[in-house]
């Protein structure tokens, strides 16, 4: 999924915006199945990098906006597994090295569309490769994990790691215990959780650490209080959400911050009403898409984090969306069994 | 303009154009040729996996126009491995990759690649203080410059770090990446250093320090955060920061009130007092309606927790 930004501006049309703002579903699926169709534009390739991201922010977007069918399921899967290497691991495109962060996308996009039976015939014993692949990225002396062979950590890849092993139901091949260890260590004094021990709050990280201590079931580690009265602090008096003190609101944090405050049963701590209407200002009501903020270039990062954000504060017409992995309940239920 | 294709040096290299697994190959328009050409290239010598002076200038050639491509990046990085090259000179050309792409972490996981092989630090505290300058709050530069810390054992109050902290928060109290790194400054050394332990006047000075900072700027959360951390940290009771929150706000004064910060602190601290309980929700109601509404649930949320006024009926 091509990362290219634009045509469509949030916002663009404020002034005839109505009064009730509503959420143009066509118009993003529209948006979202023109990406591909955008190679004549340079930052379609100078964006290569993170198709296989891309991939799964667009089908994950039009799964909540209830279009499953929008994108051809067997040329999904045809380029997902074209991106995978011998070692098990994905690259961002074919020709890209493998790193964890397109390997999570990979297991996320082969999950929605049930499609592990198409990745065993292509490459048998191909799920457990991917799990080899990823539990080879853990740090067996602190728990945490690199994003590659290079070696740089992160929360947001151990938190891959932990999304993409339960689904695929293989967690039992890394030391949670370990990682659950780590991912406390992330702990701030101000209740937040930074990139690792010692590094800033960060509302992308506490994503990350709480999403990784749900999965493994250790959430009783969470003081929620004290991390819900920081999350909740991000809310701007214009309805949007930042992801550190002082920083402007972002439509991704919509889903950062909200998914984490949903975790920890405190999503009513913030004002829905007010999100609702700042992710629909930012959103292009004709071309299709969402912005970080109104006026803005709209992207698939931003529509797949605002629409799943609406479909966390309960907006109507929405598939429900699992707060722990960004994907329709739906799908994780029937991955997770009984979730 | 092909710029290879007709260069001698690379005359014996066939460029391996793309297969994106799809039927429609790169539409090739003006503006994209060179970058084509020159990915077209990359792809050839990395299939020979080639070590030389000529793979290096192509993938500084390819980082120029796109730094986000981490397969170049990781591929460089071998190369200069690979062919012993100066990594000083490396570093320099880094620097100036750096300041014009704010956002790229690629470039910062290379440096600390780099800056570990050479084992000094060295200029870097004035190359980062060049990058703070433009963006003060750059979360790649902050975490690089933890692990720099960590890897040269930069604590110590004359190396240096503290000092740049102050002046950061002179030029900007509400940098809370600057906050950050005071405390992980203070504290992060307890477990870093063997038989280290944060002394109790250390704890005064960084309290004299956020006080004053509130003092400055009284509606900023960080120094607020930093205070409760550092009581917290030391197990000592918030009340002793009932006269000081109580410089700001004042029940019974509400339109005098100079932060919500203020009154947040002084209604945990009735809160804890026997009998306060009613000052607590005083304190709770005033940031509910007034001082913070769009928060209403949670100051909601803190009363539900406060002891009720009449005990029940037996």
């Amino acid at each position: 999924m091509s990362l290219v930004s634009g045509p469509g501006r949030g916002g663009a049309d404020d002034d005839k915006l109505p009064e009730e703002l509503m959420l143009s579903v066509d118009q993003h699926v529209k948006y979202i199945q023109s990406l591909d169709t955008r190679k004549d534009e340079l930052e379609y390739w100078l964006t290569e990098h993170l198709r296989l991201n891309g991939l799964y922010w667009g089908l994950t977007a039009l799964h909540l906006l209830g279009h499953p069918e929008a994108l051809p399921r067997d040329d999904v899967l045809t380029f997902v597994l074209s991106c995978m290497h011998d070692n098990g691991g994905f690259g961002a495109a074919p020709g890209h090295d493998a790193h964890m962060l397109y390997t999570v996308s990979a297991v996320q996009i082969l999950t929605t569309l049930d499609g592990f039976d198409e990745l065993e015939q292509k490459v048998p014993g191909g799920k457990a490769k991917i799990g080899r692949y990823i539990a080879n990225l853990q740090d067996r002396e602190t728990g945490a994990f690199a994003g590659d062979e290079w070696g740089e950590k992160d929360t947001r890849f151990l938190y891959g790691a932990l999304n993409a092993l339960s689904l695929m139901h293989l967690l039992d091949a890394v030391d949670v215990d370990k990682a659950v260890h780590h991912v406390a260590a992330c702990a701030n004094f101000d209740g937040g959780y930074g990139a690792g021990p010692g590094a800033e709050s960060h509302s992308g990280q506490v994503f990350t650490c709480v999403g990784a201590l749900t999965i493994a079931g250790r959430s009783d580690l969470i003081d929620r209080d004290r991390l819900g009265a920081w999350l909740s602090e991000r809310q701007l008096p214009n309805g949007g959400l930042n992801g550190r003190p002082e920083k402007l609101e972002d439509v991704c944090y919509s889903w950062w911050v909200a998914s984490s405050l949903a975790m920890i049963d405190r999503l009513h701590w913030i004002s829905a009403d007010r999100l609702q209407a700042f992710i629909l200002k930012c959103q292009d009501a004709e071309l299709g898409g969402i912005a970080d903020r109104p006026g803005d270039a709209v992207d698939v990062f931003h529509t797949v984090f605002g629409i799943a954000g609406l479909s966390l504060i309960g907006h109507p017409g929405l598939e429900e969306v699992d707060p722990a992995y960004c994907m329709p309940k739906a799908v994780t239920r029937r991955a997770l069994g009984g979730r | 303009m092909p710029l290879y294709e007709t260069d001698p040096a690379w005359a014996d290299v066939t460029p391996i154009e793309l297969d994106d697994g799809g039927p429609s190959p790169l539409v090739a328009i003006a503006y994209s040729d060179d970058y084509a050409e020159a990915m077209s290239y990359l792809r050839a010598v990395m299939a020979a996996d080639e070590m030389s002076e000529r793979a290096l200038a192509l993938t500084e050639d390819l980082i120029q126009m796109n730094p986000a491509h981490y397969t170049v990046w990781l591929y460089r990085a071998r190369i200069l491995t690979a062919i012993s090259a100066d990594l000083s000179a490396e570093l320099t050309w880094l620097n100036s990759i750096a300041l014009r792409h704010l956002k790229n972490y690629q470039i910062w996981h290379h440096r600390q690649t780099l800056v570990d092989r050479l084992g000094s630090a060295d200029g870097e505290q004035a190359f980062l203080r060049s990058m703070l300058d433009q963006d003060a709050k750059n979360y790649h530069v902050w975490s690089y410059r933890q692990w720099l810390v960590r890897r040269f054992a930069l604590w110590a109050d004359d190396s240096g770090e503290l000092a740049s902290i102050e002046e950061l928060l002179n030029e900007d109290v509400l940098n809370n990446s600057a906050w950050n790194h005071r405390w992980f400054l203070v504290f992060g050394r307890e477990g870093q250093e063997e038989g280290y332990k944060v002394l109790d006047e250390t704890v005064e000075r960084e309290l004299a320090f956020a006080k004053a900072a509130v003092r400055k700027e009284p509606q900023n959360q960080s120094p607020w955060n930093y205070i409760r951390g550092l009581l917290r940290q030391t197990k000592r009771p918030l009340a002793e920061m009932k006269d000081f929150a109580s410089e700001f706000a004042a029940l019974d004064r509400p339109d005098e009130v100079r932060s919500s910060h203020a009154l947040d602190l002084l209604a945990d601290i009735f809160a804890d007092e026997e009998s306060n309980a009613g000052q607590a929700k005083v304190a709770l109601a005033m940031l509910a309606t007034k001082f913070d509404p769009i928060r209403a649930s949670y100051w909601q949320y803190r009363k539900s927790l406060l002891p009720s006024k009449e005990a029940p009926a037996a």
